[in-house]
């Protein structure tokens, strides 16, 4: 096959795989990744309402124990009068009793009076005489009653904040101090676990830690600047952020302690959305499969539609090929009738003329002349060439004509016989043997018996001109698909090549050396064959020999006008 | 024997001279060449013809039509049609108006001769029966 028709095969076959791909691929892409987005839409509702309630519920928690302490605290400060709590074994009771309620949270516990001076003490450091009038949480406590600091050092270095209750108005007002150990306060806090990365802490209005974080950092840090907004707001608020190490971290925030600390709850988005990011690599896969299966089929459907698109092709090549055969040989009969007319004038007058001049020869007075054998022999040419041609153009005028013939019922194998009745003498002369393989009964067909006879005739002379040395001609008759009957013709003969084959039908075209053949024969018989709606079928094999098949159909297939 | 009164219809003038010239050779009376049917017609219409040889293809009045219009003058005329091949279904409608022979054009001039001196006898005897039905029918007549 040209390269040109591969090449366009292939370009259709590339062509179908593409659009069939993108078609499937395009639906397939757009449901895996619609449902991709709403599931992760609906997963980051369930982390962010996580996130929230957990801040929420710390919030509560943390804002609580501070309360229950400074709750219990003021219930100390109510049972005891001053002058009684500041004896050392009365302070020193409520003390333990609350360590004991509250594990062991306190560090110490102070009475200081109006003026700023520590009246009594319990706890490891020795602070007792210090003033701390000045001391911005003293003059807080004096003014609002409660006082809970942030997270500091202190003198103890060690990370801790102080409650302090107020009693009594005036002169006769004391204050109830306690240290509590931040750390302790803290793992409230820091026990939050949420996955691996999830963490709890809070940040004071300041920007430092107030309890440990897990992750980065250490109590009393102040945070990396510009990582939070410390503008205070009221409820949760929920955002994402990266980190420094470049990790996506879901964020939940909330302020308490009345806007001093600010409690946040964080976890990375990788472990928060590990099952989404599952989902998704689910789905990919899913869609790698799906397009994959798509692929192969697609590969495979397509590889069997252009073989067959290939295959019909062929077949119409071929029809076409025998279309234009049969429209050449149409239009070369069309040409040659039309010459053949034409001519036919010319030449009655050159036979005439030649005639004449014959005739005017024989008279008396030409008798004389001494050229006359001359004369004779010329115009007796002159007349037989004439003749040839007349031969030619009636031949042709047969092959081409379109006049009605005479259409009967025809017994093949009786009409076949009478032909062979012609030839058989001078066959047996030529040592060629017919062999005769009839089918009988065959059914009749309609033809025209003269023209019919005319076609076998000239198959059978010209195989026995191809039989120059003797040989076999074989008949054979029998019906053949689609109501038709099937006559084979034979020889054991030369042969042809290839390249004579395809021109065997052709007008004028003959092997035969010049003037003894006219090269119409066989395009008569392609003439006549056709005319009754069959066909005829030449195959040959140089050296072996020569088949002629021929197919007539047992209706007659062409109007009879 | 008396000689047939020929005349010779067709297109081609040349045709028509030489033909004639052959056949005046052979002894053939009073030949005379018309080169269209309309001529012909008249020609027949004038005069008294044996044989008529007529080419079936001519321009103007075809041969049949030439046919049809001679035989409604002279139903007697024997007619001879020269053909082209392609032209033969024409010839055998000529033949079924009552034209004695067809030929092909060329023909040989000894195969025409042939055929004139067929349709001359055909004609001759004819006439021949129709003169003694006439001497019979006469004799019928007369009053006895």
């Amino acid at each position: 096959m040209p390269k040109q028709i591969t090449d366009s095969y292939r370009g259709l076959r590339q062509y179908i795989i593409i659009i069939l791909l993108v078609a499937a691929a395009i639906p397939l892409a757009v449901i895996g990744g619609s449902i991709y987005y709403e599931y992760r839409a609906s997963v980051r509702e369930k982390v962010t309402t996580q996130l929230k309630s957990i801040v929420t519920h710390h919030k509560e928690s943390i804002e609580s124990f501070l309360q229950e302490i400074t709750a219990a605290m003021r219930v100390a400060t109510h049972l005891k009068p001053l002058d009684k709590i500041a004896q050392t074994e009365v302070l020193q009771n409520v003390f333990h009793s609350l360590q004991r309620e509250y594990k062991h949270a306190f560090e110490d516990l102070g009475v200081i009076d109006s003026k700023g001076a520590h009246l009594a003490y319990i706890g490891a450091y020795d602070l007792l005489g210090k003033n701390y009038s000045d001391a911005a949480w003293f003059k807080e406590v004096m003014d609002k009653r409660v006082f809970i600091s942030d997270v500091f050092l202190g003198y103890r270095q060690v990370p801790h904040f102080v409650i302090a209750v107020k009693e009594g108005e005036g002169k006769g007002a004391w204050i109830l101090r306690a240290t509590v150990d931040a750390a302790r306060f803290g793992t409230v806090v820091e026990n939050v676990r949420l996955g691996h990365t999830g963490e709890a802490f809070i940040v004071n209005k300041e920007g430092y830690y107030e309890t440990r974080p897990r992750m980065a950092g250490d109590i009393l840090e102040k945070i990396e600047p510009g990582s939070l907004d410390l503008a205070p707001f009221d409820g949760v608020k929920f955002w994402e952020v990266k980190d420094k190490n470049g990790q996506k971290v879901l964020r939940a925030k909330t302020w308490m302690k009345d806007n001093n600390w600010l409690l946040i709850v964080k976890q990375d988005v990788d472990e928060a959305f590990a099952e989404v990011y599952k989902t998704r690599n689910m789905a990919i896969a899913l869609f790698v499969i799906g397009a994959l299966l798509v692929a192969v089929v697609t590969f495979f459907t397509t590889r069997v539609l252009v073989r067959k698109i290939e295959k019909a092709d062929e077949q119409k090549r071929a029809l076409d090929e025998q279309l234009i055969e049969s429209a050449k040989l149409a239009s070369i009969g069309e040409l040659s009738a039309g010459i053949a007319h034409e001519i036919n004038n010319p030449l009655a007058i050159i036979g005439q003329e030649a005639g004449w001049m014959q005739d005017l020869l024989k008279r008396d007075d030409l008798k004389g002349i001494k050229e006359m054998d001359d004369f004779k022999d010329s115009l007796r040419e002159i007349a037989r060439q004439a003749g040839q041609c007349k031969e030619i153009t009636h031949k042709l005028l047969s092959f081409a004509r379109k006049t009605e013939s005479v259409i009967k019922n025809v017994n093949i194998n009786e009409l076949i016989e009478d032909v062979i009745g012609i030839v058989e003498r001078e066959a047996a002369v030529n040592n060629i043997e017919i062999v005769r393989q009839y089918d009988e009964p065959l059914p009749l067909i309609y033809g025209d018996p003269a023209q019919l006879r005319q076609v076998f005739l000239n198959l059978l002379n010209n195989a026995t001109d191809a039989l120059k040395r003797g040989g076999e001609i074989k008949i054979e008759t029998g019906t053949g698909e689609d109501d038709s009957i099937s006559i084979k013709v034979s020889d054991t003969g030369v042969g042809m090549p290839k390249e004579i084959l395809t021109k065997i039908f052709d007008p004028f075209f003959t092997t035969k050396p010049q003037r003894k053949g006219t090269g119409l024969g066989l395009s008569i018989c392609h003439g006549i064959i056709e005319e009754l709606g069959g066909d005829i079928t030449v195959a040959s094999q140089v050296g072996k020999g020569t088949t002629f098949t021929i197919n007539l159909p047992l209706e007659q297939k062409r109007g009879e006008t | 024997m008396p000689k047939p009164r020929i005349l010779i219809v067709d297109d081609e003038e040349r045709f028509v001279t030489t033909l004639a010239k052959r056949l005046i050779e052979r002894e053939l009376e009073v030949v005379v060449g018309v080169y269209s049917g309309k001529e012909a017609i008249e020609e027949v219409r004038n005069n008294t013809y044996d044989v008529i040889i007529l080419d079936v293809k001519m321009p103007g009045l075809d041969g049949v039509e030439t046919l049809r219009e001679m035989k409604k003058i002279d139903p007697g005329i024997e007619v001879i049609m020269l053909t082209g091949h392609a032209s033969v279904d024409s010839a055998v409608e000529g033949m079924r108006l009552g034209a004695y022979e067809y030929l092909m054009k060329p023909c040989e001039i000894d195969e025409l001769m042939e055929k004139i001196n067929g349709a001359y006898e055909l004609k001759t005897a004819r006439d021949e029966r129709i003169r003694q039905a006439e001497v019979r029918k006469m004799v019928d007549r007369r009053p006895g």
